[in-house]
């Protein structure tokens, strides 16, 4: 077979959403990638310009569809500062618990999503099964299970509810159970090894050439997370360890997010533990009513009342479930931000696939894809 | 009386038929009706029809039975809702496939891309009149059904072929290939394999080869063979852990990407008559037929039909093994199952054939007294 450029995308089982890859192959060796991205931007950055704050929430969960409240969570660290509201301890704790358990929910939807690609069927529902437990403890808590609309600046909007712990601590306990399980299903067969070990290599040094970030990151070796390096909410007041490998290729990856899995296990029981014993407030006192409750702006005349918010400037970086997620946002007085900046770890990891595609097989690419954890949602924005 | 025998049940009927038309026609045609040349293509024709519809129904319920286990493999039900235990569902699903439009992809070449569901169809169907499932329930005694079988069995690459090339899609065509390279890879492992087999019992003849294992299962003897024999049926059936033709993560639905409606139809049961095919050969082959062992009490396997159930129930457990395997292995890429295929596969089905020589000339010892089969 002589060469030939192939579309995988923008519908195809190993995009994973709306993305299209350009394949250059000869026979089954992949000579050329060509990553192109796009089909699903909805300008959400040029909209938030022209909302209230409460209502750029909304469309913070639509960014990243299977890390909702983490992207919530960048953009109110940022809003915050620009509006220089300082939230509740409390708040800070529950954030954190919630963005752990997206981790866990978003982790889970990788590991079902990467099992499909190597052609695993089972582990798949396993995956999606166990990530609907989170999804109930979201459920309970924010009312929703795939975009919460949770936090707000100046806290979060409501306070767990009564019985929470227990349910969360019980399925804590399950899951760690069922990781042992998946483990076993996945690393422990011999040709998951020959699918995915030397497979997408890009060593530490060529990461951070390319900006690459997250689990590819620490795959090769390099133990950079920001929960650690520049911690936010209550971050520095837990233990957890920064999952690391060295063989920068598929199965690092695999088992990086296994262990932060277990890592974010161990978060969520001490966050639990220490939200137990310190009840109070989850809104800040010096924000009107209307920012955190919630009923969110009540009535037309809501929107007519000219409010002014002091200016100011914030910047946050969180390490959300695919990698380090950064948000600019400016407010120069008015009810809107003037500007809202976001970047997207996905964006940057998959742009550089020329780097992690060429040379191998045509077969390979949906291990690999696979393994970089694609959310077409937050590529494109 | 004769052991009952599909064709006799046939011929019987059609006979009896024709001998009441006989009897109230008028005279050109009651001479006619009792013709028997006339008689024997009718029952030749009923017996046909009978086994088509059988074996059909059997492959629509194997479908059903990998619905069913998988969903249980998976922590959920299968189907559940058309006919008890979603045992309509795939007649529903067939209804449903029939009442699509059947549609050509433009720049698809014609013929190739119509004819190879139906050839892909046919040869799958045929093995079903090859192979006997019990004594008395195939089109009679070929002395080389074995060969014929294996032949009709490795015609599906040339049609696999014929459809992809001419749907005229990439992902179609690199899945085409995929498959002729694997299932002629793994041909000759199977072949070689069955050489064993063929030492053992000294015949071709799968009701020979049958009658051969009523003391012992060749699978004892010849587990080297079965384990090359399944590895390779396994490829040739494109099942997990070797369905890369269909690799859906990388190629779509491989080969048959570009079938929808009936002819998607036509390639899904023909891929499952194979797989029930290839269910088939293992238990004739290596677990005995519809023979049972001695310590079976007579009640099991004395009353009529019991050899087809039998087969039936070990047809079904191998089945089941490789839902098992579909269920908990992943897929291997292509040019490592073509080096299992030629480096592995190859030398341990000689080593097979090796040990089914041994095991034959250790037959010749006078202390097992018995003579040998080869040539016999």
């Amino acid at each position: 077979m002589s060469e030939m450029w192939i579309n995988m995308g923008p519908q195809h089982p190993m995009t994973h959403g709306l993305w299209n890859l350009r394949v250059k192959i000869d026979g089954e060796i992949v000579l050329d990638v060509d990553p192109e991205m796009g089909y699903l931007h909805r300008g959400i950055e040029k909209i938030s310009e022209d909302r209230h704050y409460n209502e750029i929430i909304t469309l913070m969960d639509r960014t990243c569809y299977v890390a909702g409240i983490a992207w919530e969570h960048l953009f109110i660290l940022a809003a915050e500062q620009a509006l220089h509201v300082e939230p509740p301890e409390r708040a800070l704790w529950i954030r954190m618990l919630s963005e752990e358990f997206q981790r866990v929910a978003s982790h889970l939807m990788w590991y079902a999503a990467f099992v499909q690609d190597i052609g695993l069927m089972s582990p798949f529902l396993y995956g999606m099964r166990d990530r609907d437990l989170v999804l109930d403890l979201f459920q309970s808590y924010t009312g929703g299970r795939l975009t919460y609309e949770y936090m707000r600046v100046g806290g979060v909007r409501n306070d767990l509810p009564p019985g929470f712990a227990e349910q969360a601590r019980k399925v804590c306990d399950w899951l760690l159970d069922r990781f042992v399980e998946y483990d076993r299903l996945c690393s422990g067969s011999d040709i998951f090894h020959r699918r995915c070990d030397d497979l997408g290599v890009v060593k530490a040094q060529d990461c951070i050439r390319l900006g690459i970030t997250g689990p590819m990151l620490r795959s090769a070796g390099v133990p950079r997370d920001l929960r650690k390096d520049r911690p936010y909410a209550a971050y520095d007041r837990v233990d957890f360890d920064v999952a690391t490998a060295e063989t920068a290729d598929v199965t690092g990856r695999y088992v990086v997010r296994m262990e932060e899995l277990r890592q974010s296990v161990r978060i969520i029981r001490q966050a639990l533990d220490w939200l137990d014993k310190n009840p109070g407030p989850v809104m800040a006192d010096n924000v009107p009513r209307w920012m955190g409750a919630p009923y969110a702006p009540v009535g037309r005349e809501g929107y007519l009342l000219k409010r002014e918010y002091p200016k100011g400037v914030g910047f946050s970086a969180i390490e959300e479930p695919h990698g380090e997620a950064l948000a600019y946002v400016v407010n120069e007085g008015g009810e809107h931000p003037y500007r809202v900046k976001l970047k997207s770890p996905v964006f940057v990891n998959l742009s550089a696939a020329r780097h992690y595609l060429v040379g191998y097989r045509v077969a390979d690419i949906p291990p690999i894809m696979g393994s970089v954890d694609i959310c077409v949602g937050e590529v494109d924005r | 009386m004769a052991p009952l025998s599909l064709y006799g049940v046939a011929n019987t009927l059609v006979s009896t038929l024709l001998l009441h038309l006989a009897a109230v026609l008028p005279a050109p045609l009651s001479t006619l009706a009792s013709n028997s040349g006339l008689i024997t293509a009718l029952s030749v024709l009923l017996f046909g029809a009978i086994l088509l519809g059988a074996s059909l129904l059997n492959t629509i319920l194997l479908i059903w039975f990998e619905r069913k286990m998988l969903g249980r493999f998976m922590d959920r039900r299968g189907a559940m809702h058309v006919g008890y235990a979603g045992l309509l569902q795939n007649f529903a699903d067939g209804l449903k496939l029939f009442r699509k439009h059947t549609f050509k992809p433009r720049d698809a070449d014609g013929l190739g891309f119509f004819s190879a569901p139906t050839a892909y169809m046919v040869t799958s169907i045929v093995m079903f009149g090859i192979l006997p499932i019990s004594t008395g329930w195939n089109s009679g005694s070929l002395p080389l059904s074995l060969l014929l079988a294996l032949v009709v069995f490795s015609f599906a690459p040339l049609f696999i072929f014929l459809g992809a090339w001419s749907s005229a899609n990439k992902y179609s065509l690199i899945g085409g290939m995929r498959s002729a390279a694997q299932m002629i890879a793994y041909e000759v492992p199977i072949l070689l394999a069955v050489v064993a087999v063929i030492l053992l019992s000294g015949s071709f003849d799968l009701s020979t080869i049958v009658a051969e294992q009523r003391n012992y299962w060749f699978w004892g003897p010849l587990f080297l063979a079965l384990l090359v024999f399944v590895a390779g049926m396994l490829a040739e059936m494109e099942r997990i852990p070797f369905d890369l033709p269909e690799a859906e993560a990388e190629l779509v639905e491989g080969w048959n990407t570009e079938y929808g409606g009936m002819l998607f139809a036509f390639f899904m049961l023909a891929d499952y008559a194979r797989a029930l095919v290839g269910s088939y050969l293992i238990v004739l082959l290596f677990l005995g037929g519809w023979t049972m062992p001695g310590w079976v009490p007579a009640p099991l396997t004395n009353f009529p039909l019991a050899g087809i159930l039998w087969f039936q129930v070990k047809t079904y457990l191998v089945f089941g093994v490789f839902i098992w395997v579909r269920a908990s292995l992943p897929r291997v890429r292509t040019d490592q199952l073509l080096r299992v295929g030629w480096m592995r596969m190859i030398p341990l089905a000689l080593l097979s054939i090796v040990l089914a020589a041994l095991v034959v000339l250790a037959k010749c010892l006078p202390v097992f007294g018995c003579v040998p089969s080869v040539g016999g």
